[in-house]
């Protein structure tokens, strides 16, 4: 009985030791949705982002390479990386770190639908600003799955143009992070 | 009335050159709408590498590198380290045991079942655009990104 007791604690502990262990992936996605109702076409994925997780302090954080956007149209790519857009040859990276603000709000070692409060900065076109958003934490096993939504200013990471004005692409864009740890 | 006559005739010119002027801008707008990025499958590699030859390049001197390689269409040959599955979609990863560097190939949309099939260990030669290559301060290790790409082998 007490040998049952004891492993059975050594599980529990190697459990938690895992569930507070920091997680990363290299295949989270970021969606970006700067579509109108005159131009469906401002619209990308990124599919290599990195991001990580770690349960224990509740910091999160993900960066990706601007060129890894991939749009439909060769020339809304070429608009979208070009110097007085994102400038992607000057600033190849966007970054954003930041914390869950309710982290005992989130149970990572019970399987669930957490929603997690999420402070941070985002760093884009060499600008930082402050970003508030508001997590979805599916914890089913060992994986969390995350997803976020939320929008910027363009004009906050000093992004403008005539498209903008002319109703082609969204002022704010819809930003869309999802990544799945393992 | 001659002069009546060549005055119909300069307007009705005029008129002529703005109908063309308006369907060849009418024109051009709708070829830039409807612009693809043509297949991955029938795009010539401007490169072709081995993977850890390539992040070898990029971990000596990642800005002349990326100034080489990015939005070029390259051709890796390396062995699979990762499957990686995530929401929609596969990604496959080449990776140096010495350093964690790492190449990571998105696919396009039709060629995701291809990447489904791979295992960690496969000898593979992927083609795809290259997205640069850059060092992450979360993994802290080099990494190089592909998009749209397919399977050669």
């Amino acid at each position: 009985m007490k040998k049952t007791m004891l492993l059975l604690a050594l599980a529990a502990g190697t459990t938690l030791t895992f569930a507070q262990k920091k997680k990363t992936t290299t295949s989270a996605t970021i969606n970006f949705d700067a579509t109108t109702p005159i131009d469906a076409l401002p619209k990308a994925t990124n599919k290599t982002v990195i991001a990580s997780l770690n349960p224990k302090t509740g910091e999160v954080a993900f960066e990706s390479i601007i060129k890894g956007f991939a749009f439909s149209n060769p020339k809304i790519q070429e608009h979208f990386n070009q110097p007085n857009w994102l400038d992607s040859e000057k600033y190849p990276t966007a970054t954003f770190k930041g914390k869950i603000t309710n982290l005992t709000a989130v149970n990572f070692e019970a399987d669930g639908s957490y929603k997690a409060d999420v402070v941070g900065n985002l760093t884009l076109h060499g600008v930082t600003k402050p970003v508030t958003t508001t997590a979805t934490i599916v914890v089913a096993g060992k994986a969390i799955n995350t997803s976020t939504d939320f929008t910027i200013a363009l004009a906050d990471y000093n992004v403008s143009g005539p498209a903008i004005g002319a109703g082609k692409v969204l002022a704010e864009p819809k930003i869309n992070v999802v990544a799945n740890f393992k | 009335m001659g002069l009546l006559k060549k005055g119909k005739h300069f307007w009705k010119k005029i008129l002529a050159g703005i109908f063309i002027l308006i369907a060849v801008a009418v024109f051009a707008i709708w070829y830039i709408f409807n612009l693809k990025f043509e297949d991955t499958t029938t795009q010539k590699s401007n490169y072709e590498v081995n993977g850890i030859g390539l992040l070898n390049e990029f971990i000596k001197d990642d800005s002349a590198a990326n100034k080489k390689y990015t939005e070029k269409i390259i051709t890796v040959t390396g062995q699979v380290s990762e499957v990686e599955t995530a929401d929609s979609t596969v990604n496959i990863k080449m990776a140096d045991t010495l350093t964690d560097a790492y190449i990571i190939f998105a696919f396009q949309e039709k060629n995701i079942k291809d990447a489904n099939l791979l295992k960690e260990g496969d000898e593979v030669s992927i083609k795809g655009s290259c997205s640069g290559g850059t060092y992450s301060q979360i993994l802290e290790t080099h990494y190089i990104s592909f998009k749209r790409c397919i399977l050669i082998k």
